[in-house]
C-alpha cells in the first residue's frame, strides 16, 4: 500500500456515505409503501437494502474497510452462527 | 491526514505494559490489594473462594436430595431447620425437592464449575502463560468478579423469598417456569432469571478480557503453536462464552417478561412457543457443555505431560481437536431436544453432527494415553486427579454416544442414565481436572504447597465413592428410574430397586464428607503448609520461572519465549525439563526492554 | 500497517503482533460480536413468532407510526456522521472539532431516545402494549411484545451510548484526548455506529416488513 493510497482510503467521504444511507432509507420506505410488489419480493428487496446499509456503516463508519484483514475475518467469522440460529429456529416455526 | 500505520503507532500499543520496577515496594492499601484488586492473580483467587463456596452449597443440596431418594418419607437429620413450609418435621416436601434439584444444577453449573474453570484458571493462568504483566483490561476484570458476586447472592437469597427458590429445573423450561401456578414458585423463578442475566454480564467481561489478552499480549517468541494447552482451551472457551452467553441472557430476559409483565413469548395460549425457549436455551446450553469441559481438558493436558515427563503427544492435534470440538459444539444443540417433538429432519442432522464430536474427543483421549505411554510417570496428587479425569471422561463420553442416537435416546431420555452421564462428565471430568489444577497451581498463587498426604486420601476417597454413587445410576436409569423424581418408591418397578438408591445415598454422603478433606487441606496448608519453591513440579511454562507466590506485576521484565511448553526429557539436556524462557545453546537473549526502547528512539 | 513492526530491531524482543489493532479496539470489537449474538437471539425469536402467528401482525404502518420513525432513523444516521467527524477531528488533533461534533452526536442521540419515548406513549394510548391481558390495538399481543422488546433493547443501547458519549464529551472538554491518544473516542464511535447498524436492521424488519 503506497502512502498516497492509504491517505486516500483512510479518510473516506463521510458525507457521501451519509447521502447513500439517506437515499437507501427513502428507497426502503418507498418500496414498502408505494411499490405494490408481491410480498416475497418486497421482503427480499427490503432485507437486501437493510444489509446494504448495514454494510456501509460497518465498512466506512466503523472503518472495517481499513482494518487489518485479520480483524475483518475475526468480525465476519461468527456471523454464520447468528444466521444459523435464526434459520433453525425458523424451521420449527413451520 | 493519517495513515493506518501511524494510527497504530500513536494509539497505545500492545507492547506498552507497565513492568514492575525490580525490588519495588507494593504500596497498595489492603482494599486495593485483596478486595477491589485489579491484579489478575488476586481476582483468580477471589473466584476460587467464591466458587468453592458455591461448590459446597451445591454439594449440600445434593446431599439433601440423596437423603430423600435414599430414605423417602423419613425425616432428614437437621431437616427441622427449614421450617414447615419446606420440610414438615424434617421430611422434605416435594416442592422443596424441586427447588433442590433446580438450585443444585444451577449452582454447580453456573456458580461452581464454570467460574472454577473459567474464572479461576482463566485469571490465574492467562497473563502468566502469555508472559504479560496483567490482563488487557484489569479494571474490567475486577468488575467481572464484582458482578458475579451479586448474581450469586441473588440466586442464594431466592431460598428465603416467599415460595422458595426456582423449581423448574436448571433448564427452566416454560410454561412450567413462566407460570407461577404450575411450579408453585413465583419470586424465586424471577430471581433465577435476573441472576442468570447478571452472571451473563460477568462472564462476558471475562471473555472479552481473555480474548484480547491472548490475542494481543503474547510475549516475544510466543507464537500460537507455542501456547500452552490450558491457554488454548481457555481461548476457545472464551469465544464460546462470548457468543453463547448473550443468547441465554436474551432468552432469560424474554422469560422474565413472561413472568413479570405478562407477555407470552413462550406461552402457547397466546401464540407463543415453548420450543423457542428450548432452542434458545440449548443454543447456549450446548456450547456451555464445552465451556465446562474444554478448560478441564487443557488443565489435564498440562498436568499429564508434567507427570509423564514427556512432551504432550500430538500437540497440533490437541489444538485442532479443541477447535473442532468447539466448532461442532455449535451445531449439535438439538440433541438435547430429541423428545421435544421437533422437526425429525432436524433431529437426524443433529444426531449425525453429535456423533462426529466423538472423533476429536477420541483424538484427545488417545493423545493423553500416548503422552503417558512409556513416560517416566510421577503420580503426584495433580497427576492422580488428571488421570482420573481421563478415565472418567471416557466413561462419560461413551455413555454420551448412547444418548446421541435418537432411537436409544427415546428409551433413556430423562432417566437416571443421563444423570449418570452428565455427572461422569462434569464431576468425574471437569471437577477432577479442577482438583488437579488447584493442587498443581495452588503453590504459585499462595506460596504454600497443599499437603500431599491429605491430597492423596482426598483423591482416593473421592474417586472410589464417586464411582459408587454414579455408576449404579446407569443401571437404575436403564431400569426406568426418572430423573428429578421426588419419591421413587411410589412406583412398583422402582420400589424393588430402592436398596440401590439407599446404597448410592450412603456413598454420596461419604463422597460429600471426603470433600471436607479438600477444604481442610486448603485451610491447613494456607496456615501451616510447607513453603513452595518457585518450580515445585519442574514444569516449563513461564509462571514457574518467577518466585512463589507470584509477585504483583508478574515478571520483572517482558520474558522471551524460546520453545513450546512441553519440552520434557529433551535428550540434549541433563535436566528433564526445559523452561520456555530459558535460551538453549546458541539462542542469544535479545537486549532487555530498556535497551530496546533506547534503540527504537535512536 | 506493518510499519509498526519494527522488524529491523529483531522480532523476538517485541510482543507477538496479535491482530494488529490496539487492545481497546480489539476488546470493543469482541464485545460487539457478543452484542450481535444478543440481538440475533431477539430477532430470531421475533421472526419465529411472526411466522407462526402471521394473523397477530397488522399491516405495516397501520399501527406503527412509520413517518415519525423514518425521521428518527434519519436522525440516527446523522448522528453517525457527526460521530465519525468527531473521530476524524481528533485524529488530526482538532480539539474544537472533536468537542463540537461530540456535542452534536449527544444531542442527536438524546433526540432519538426522546422521540422513541414519545412514540411509546402514543402507542400505549392506542392499546398497543406488550401485555396479553391488556392488548387492544390491531394485531395480537405478540406484535406488541416483540415490538417493545426489540426496540426497547435497542433504545436501552442508545441510552447507554448517549451516557458514554456525555462521558467522552466531558473528557474531551477537559482536553483528555489528542492525536496521540484517541482510543476512547474511537471505541465509543464503534459502539455508536453498531447501535446505528442494529437500528437499520430493526427499522426494516419491525416497521417496514
Amino acid at each position: 500500500m503506497t502512502a498516497e493510497e492509504s491517505q486516500e482510503s483512510s479518510t473516506p467521504n463521510y458525507y457521501l456515505v451519509w447521502f447513500y444511507l439517506l437515499v437507501l432509507t427513502v428507497a426502503e420506505v418507498g418500496v414498502a409503501f408505494i411499490s405494490g410488489l408481491p410480498e416475497t419480493w418486497l421482503i427480499l428487496i427490503l432485507l437486501a437494502l437493510a444489509v446494504w446499509k448495514a454494510a456501509l456503516v460497518a465498512m466506512y463508519y466503523m472503518h472495517l474497510k481499513f482494518e487489518p484483514p485479520r480483524l475483518v475475518l475475526t468480525v465476519i467469522a461468527p456471523l454464520p452462527l447468528a444466521i444459523l440460529i435464526t434459520i433453525v429456529v425458523l424451521m420449527e416455526g413451520f | 491526514m493519517t495513515t493506518t500505520a501511524t494510527t497504530a503507532e500513536r494509539v497505545p500499543n500492545v507492547s506498552v505494559q507497565h513492568w514492575a520496577e525490580p525490588g519495588h515496594e507494593d504500596d497498595r492499601s489492603f482494599w486495593r490489594k485483596y478486595v477491589f484488586s485489579t491484579d489478575h492473580k488476586v481476582i483468580g483467587s477471589q473466584f476460587l473462594f467464591l466458587s468453592l463456596f458455591f461448590l459446597f452449597v451445591g454439594g449440600a443440596l445434593a446431599m439433601m436430595m440423596r437423603w430423600q431418594l435414599g430414605f423417602p418419607g423419613e425425616p432428614m437429620p437437621g431437616g427441622g431447620v427449614f421450617g414447615q413450609a419446606k420440610a414438615v418435621q424434617g421430611i422434605l416436601l416435594p416442592e422443596f425437592y424441586n427447588s433442590l434439584v433446580t438450585m443444585h444444577g444451577t449452582f454447580m453449573i453456573f456458580f461452581a464449575i464454570m467460574p472454577l474453570l473459567v474464572g479461576v484458571f482463566g485469571n490465574w493462568l492467562i497473563p502468566l502463560h502469555v508472559g504479560a504483566a496483567d490482563m488487557a483490561f484489569p479494571r474490567l476484570n475486577m468488575a467481572s468478579f464484582w458482578t458475579a458476586v451479586p448474581a450469586g447472592v441473588l440466586m442464594l437469597a431466592s431460598f428465603w423469598v416467599t415460595g422458595g427458590a426456582a423449581g423448574a429445573g436448571w433448564t427452566a423450561y416454560p410454561p412450567l417456569s413462566a407460570v407461577p401456578e404450575f411450579s408453585g414458585v413465583s419470586m424465586g423463578q424471577k430471581l433465577w432469571c435476573v441472576s442468570i442475566a447478571v452472571l451473563g454480564f460477568s462472564s462476558l467481561m471475562g471473555a472479552v478480557n481473555y480474548i484480547t489478552t491472548i490475542v494481543n499480549m503474547r510475549a516475544p517468541g510466543l507464537g500460537w503453536m507455542r501456547l500452552s494447552l490450558p491457554v488454548w482451551a481457555l481461548f476457545i472457551t472464551a469465544i464460546l462464552i462470548l457468543l453463547a452467553i448473550p443468547v441465554l441472557t436474551g432468552a432469560a430476559i424474554l422469560l422474565l417478561f413472561d413472568q413479570t409483565i405478562g407477555t407470552a413469548f413462550f406461552l402457547p395460549e397466546a401464540g407463543g412457543q415453548p420450543l423457542l425457549w428450548q432452542h434458545l436455551f440449548w443454543y447456549f446450553g450446548h456450547p456451555e457443555v464445552y465451556i465446562l469441559i474444554l478448560p478441564a481438558m487443557g488443565i489435564a493436558s498440562e498436568v499429564i505431560a508434567n507427570g509423564s515427563r514427556k512432551p504432550i503427544f500430538g500437540y497440533r492435534f490437541m489444538v485442532a481437536a479443541i477447535v473442532t470440538i468447539a466448532f461442532l459444539g455449535w451445531i449439535v444443540w438439538g440433541h438435547h431436544m430429541f423428545q421435544s417433538g421437533m422437526n425429525p429432519l432436524l433431529g437426524t442432522s443433529f444426531m449425525f453432527s453429535t456423533m462426529v464430536i466423538a472423533v476429536p474427543s477420541a483424538i484427545k483421549t488417545f493423545n493423553w494415553l500416548g503422552t503417558m505411554w512409556r513416560g517416566d510417570l510421577h503420580f503426584h496428587v495433580p497427576m492422580l486427579n488428571a488421570v482420573a479425569f481421563v478415565a472418567m471422561f471416557i466413561i462419560g463420553g461413551l455413555s454420551g454416544i448412547f444418548m446421541a442416537s435418537t432411537p436409544i435416546d427415546i428409551y433413556i431420555h430423562d432417566t437416571y442414565f443421563i444423570v449418570a452421564h452428565l455427572h461422569y462428565v462434569l464431576f468425574g471430568g471437569s471437577l477432577f481436572a479442577i482438583f488437579a489444577g488447584i493442587y498443581f497451581w495452588f503453590p504459585k498463587f499462595f506460596g504454600k504447597m497443599l499437603n500431599p498426604t491429605l491430597g492423596k486420601i482426598h483423591f482416593w476417597t473421592s474417586f472410589v465413592f464417586f464411582n459408587l454413587v454414579f455408576f449404579p445410576m446407569h443401571n437404575i436409569g436403564l431400569k426406568g428410574h426418572m430423573r428429578r423424581i421426588y419419591d421413587p418408591t411410589q412406583y412398583e418397578w422402582l420400589a424393588e430397586i430402592q436398596p440401590m438408591n439407599t446404597f448410592m445415598s450412603v456413598s454420596a454422603f461419604l463422597l460429600g464428607t471426603a470433600q471436607l478433606l479438600f477444604l481442610a487441606n486448603i485451610v491447613w496448608s494456607l496456615w501451616k503448609g510447607e513453603d513452595a519453591p518457585p518450580n515445585p513440579w519442574k514444569a516449563n511454562t513461564l509462571e514457574w520461572s518467577i518466585p512463589s507466590p507470584a509477585p504483583h506485576g508478574n515478571f520483572e521484565e517482558m520474558p522471551t519465549v524460546y520453545r513450546g511448553p512441553y519440552e520434557y526429557s529433551a535428550p540434549e539436556r541433563e535436566e528433564d525439563h526445559w523452561p520456555m524462557g530459558e535460551p538453549g545453546p546458541g539462542e542469544e537473549r535479545p537486549p532487555p526492554e530498556e535497551q530496546r526502547r533506547k534503540e527504537a528512539a535512536g | 500497517m506493518s510499519a509498526t513492526r519494527a522488524d529491523s530491531i529483531g522480532a523476538t524482543d517485541r510482543p507477538m503482533e496479535g491482530l494488529g489493532v490496539y487492545n481497546l479496539k480489539l476488546g470493543m470489537w469482541v464485545f460487539l460480536l457478543s452484542e450481535v449474538m444478543f440481538f440475533a437471539s431477539l430477532i430470531g425469536a421475533y421472526i419465529v413468532l411472526r411466522f407462526a402467528n402471521p394473523e397477530q401482525w397488522a399491516e405495516p404502518g397501520a399501527v406503527l407510526n412509520v413517518p415519525l420513525t423514518a425521521f428518527n432513523t434519519f436522525m440516527l444516521i446523522c448522528s453517525s456522521v457527526t460521530m465519525v467527524k468527531a473521530f476524524a477531528a481528533i485524529e488530526h488533533g482538532d480539539q474544537r472539532g472533536l468537542r463540537r461534533w461530540l456535542l452534536a452526536t449527544v444531542v442527536l442521540g438524546a433526540a432519538f431516545v426522546s422521540i422513541q419515548v414519545f412514540e411509546y406513549i402514543e402507542l400505549a394510548h392506542h392499546g398497543f402494549v406488550p401485555m396479553v391481558s391488556q392488548y387492544a390495538a390491531e394485531g395480537g399481543p405478540l406484535y406488541g411484545a416483540t415490538f417493545y422488546t426489540l426496540t426497547g433493547f435497542h433504545g436501552a443501547h442508545v441510552t447507554i451510548g448517549v451516557l458514554a458519549l456525555i462521558f467522552t464529551a466531558v473528557k474531551a472538554f477537559r482536553g483528555g484526548y489528542s492525536e496521540y491518544d484517541y482510543g476512547g473516542v474511537e471505541i465509543v464511535g464503534l459502539y455508536w455506529h453498531f447501535v446505528d447498524l442494529v437500528w437499520i436492521i430493526l427499522f426494516t424488519i419491525v416497521y417496514l416488513i
